[in-house]
């Protein structure tokens, strides 16, 4: 089981000193999956980052017993590494390497005794997306949603116990979108991953436990979606 | 501390002084990618930005190339003046710019020089311990050969005795410089004065042959032909140095009396210590000049040494330069990859890994870049001796050489330094917004 997720008094400001997002209280049981919408500019990717200890925030981002923002830069990169993977709309690849590579993109800075494992599960990783045999291809020749489940696979090679996925279906078609939210759900409900997607997309926040909408950089709603699966 | 250096072998001591200087790149390289293994990530970028790499790496290569074809060039060209000399133990000649005559007797460029008359050179020839003292006679050319009027002795001495074919027996005979595009048994007619302003009908009546060629000497003389002393002066209607009854004669010794006159005697003696009491004995005010060529071109090197210095400085200005470009280059660049970079942190990879992507892309670009110049100094030195040695005859060689080893590891050494500036820069910029961008 990964680490629940508390929140306490956080807060983000502008280095002007305005108030980017503010959530005084917030908590996801471990395995949860969290979808996050609301308008353009509302305060989304900022709770993305602030739970994965990217920006300078107030109050308190407890992932189990640790505070994330209670720690240095490096001891927060340690946390990531070992305990959040992250998504993004764009992929994010290294074009010129292969999928395999850009899976295991991690091993690189790992311990070299852990480096093994993680290309063994960045294979694995990329078989259970679907893209068994296309390892030693190079991504420039992947379609948007093959790059998309690469980059899943990278995020998961190190076995996070928590996915924050920022828009990761919004540069895809809309088959290629409903394809990796089949993946992506599947992936992350067989591995009993956290789940915490920033997203427009109706189809992919229909498939969450749980959605909170965020308006001008507060929490303005917190609901369950009518599904079926959410309710498994 | 300095007596054990001083004892070392100058192998050793040039093996320490370039281990002293690349320590601090190994040492760097070795603190900076101590357990992380960054060059897929760095062969990626370096393919990304292929373009740009190639220009930069072209660069460092025609900078560090640069400085080490001019060093390598300059050593060459010291050695090679210094070889063509060697055979030139001691000049004496008439007073004047020590400068112009070794210019005219060692590497045979025309000038007016004053004579020495039959009596000087008959004192110079007796001298104790002179066991060659040629005197020598210049003005006439065949083609881009110079007709060098000398004794058999200093021929013999110059090409060390290898002599193919035979040595001139009579006044119409000569011996080509390897370099001379003469055969043994062609004859020619030597012109009045050298290349374009040379007359070549003022001799008309003199047909000389060819009897023998000398060895290659690696020196201006290769390209001249060397005649009888006695030649010379008869073509030019002079009194060929006997007296009529013995007209005949080729070589020493000179009757006074006939003695057209010579610009400079070419000596050599039997012991060392002898060289110096007869350049003390014949530096004389007003009457005769006697030096060293090998010292006057140690003086020539001491102030060439200080053009040699200014020419270090602008090339090192040069490279630093270039190298600041490249730095910045490298900056510029790495904010096309900032997402990249910036993904790198998301993922959770320490700041130290970031570094030494950074750095190691930088690293990489200027190591290829200096081994790269390394080989185009070494072609580029090449090259140069060939052209000077086909404008000078003067055998210039320009192999590698410490001197070059050592700037090459210095500037390995403070350019990897100076690109922990870049990798610092990027690290310094913040995740969030580069991730947006």
């Amino acid at each position: 089981m990964g680490p629940s997720l508390s929140i306490a008094g956080l807060e983000v400001r502008d280095p002007r000193g305005r108030v980017l997002l503010s959530v005084p209280a917030l908590d996801v049981p471990s395995g949860a999956l969290v979808g996050v919408e609301g308008p353009s500019g509302a305060g989304k990717s900022t709770l993305l980052f602030a739970l994965a200890g990217l920006v300078a925030a107030r109050g308190h981002v407890r992932w189990g017993a640790q505070d994330i923002l209670a720690l240095g830069s490096e001891r927060r990169a340690a946390f990531r590494r070992e305990t959040i993977g992250m998504i993004f709309q764009d992929f994010l690849l290294f074009e010129e390497l292969s999928a395999a590579d850009n899976a295991a993109l991690s091993a690189l800075f790992h311990p070299r005794k852990a480096r093994a494992g993680l290309r063994a599960r960045a294979r694995e990783n990329l078989t259970r997306l679907g893209l068994s045999g296309t390892g030693a291809r190079n991504v420039t020749s992947f379609s948007g949603g093959e790059r998309q489940r690469v980059a899943i696979a990278r995020a998961m090679a190190s076995n996070a116990p928590v996915l924050l996925a920022d828009e990761p279906t919004a540069s895809l078609d809309r088959a290629a979108a409903d394809r990796l939210i089949d993946d992506l759900v599947t992936f992350v409900r067989r591995t009993g991953t956290t789940l915490i997607a920033v997203s427009h997309d109706p189809r992919l926040i229909a498939r969450m436990d749980r959605v909170l909408r965020i308006t001008d950089g507060t929490v303005s709603g917190d609901t369950t979606p009518n599904t079926a699966e959410g309710a498994q | 501390m300095m007596a054990v250096w001083n004892a070392l072998p100058a192998l050793w001591q040039d093996i320490v002084v370039m281990l002293l200087l690349l320590a601090p790149s190994v040492v760097l390289g070795g603190v900076v990618l101590r357990g992380f293994a960054p060059w897929p990530l760095v062969r990626a970028i370096l393919w990304r930005f292929r373009g740009a790499s190639v220009l930069f790496v072209a660069l460092i290569a025609i900078s560090v190339g640069m400085g080490i074809g001019l060093l390598a060039q300059e050593r060459g060209l010291r050695q090679g003046t210094a070889q063509a000399a060697d055979k030139f133990d001691l000049v004496i000649a008439a007073p004047g710019s020590e400068i112009t005559v070794m210019m005219a007797s060692v590497f045979l460029q025309p000038s007016d020089m004053a004579l020495l008359d039959g009596v000087t050179y008959n004192e110079i020839a007796n001298a104790p311990n002179v066991a060659v003292a040629a005197p020598l006679a210049f003005g006439d050319s065949y083609g881009a050969a110079p007709v060098i009027g000398t004794t058999a002795a200093f021929a013999s001495y110059l090409a060390e005795g290898h002599i193919t074919g035979r040595m001139w027996a009579t006044s119409s005979e000569a011996l080509a410089g390897t370099l001379v595009p003469l055969d043994i048994g062609d004859s020619f007619t030597p012109a009045h004065g050298h290349g374009d302003g040379a007359d070549a009908g003022a001799h008309g009546g003199a047909q000389l042959t060819i009897t023998g060629r000398l060895a290659p000497t690696g020196t201006p003389w290769d390209r001249a032909i060397l005649v009888p002393v006695e030649t010379v002066w008869e073509v030019h209607g002079l009194a060929n140095g006997h007296a009529p009854e013995r007209g005949a004669q080729i070589g020493p010794p000179f009757d006074p009396a006939y003695f057209p006159g010579t610009p400079a005697v070419v000596v050599r003696s039997d012991a060392l210590w002898a060289n110096y009491a007869l350049r003390s004995d014949f530096t004389r005010d007003r009457e005769t000049m006697a030096f060293f060529p090998g010292a006057v071109l140690a003086q020539l090197y001491q102030v060439l040494g200080n053009i040699r210095e200014i020419m270090s400085l602008l090339v090192l200005v040069t490279q630093m330069l270039v190298t600041a470009a490249v730095l910045l280059g490298l900056f510029i660049l790495s904010r096309l990859f900032r997402r990249q970079i910036a993904l790198l942190r998301a993922l959770g990879a320490p700041a130290r890994f970031v570094f030494a992507v950074v750095w190691s892309f930088g690293a990489a670009l200027l190591l290829a870049g200096a081994v790269l110049g390394l080989g185009t100094g070494i072609g580029a030195a090449s090259v140069l001796s060939r052209v000077v040695s086909a404008r000078t005859d003067i055998v210039i060689t320009a192999p590698l050489g410490w001197a070059e080893l050592h700037f090459l590891a210095g500037f390995i050494s403070v350019t990897l330094i100076l690109s922990l500036v870049p990798a610092v820069m990027v690290l310094r910029q913040p995740v969030v917004p580069s991730l947006r961008s």
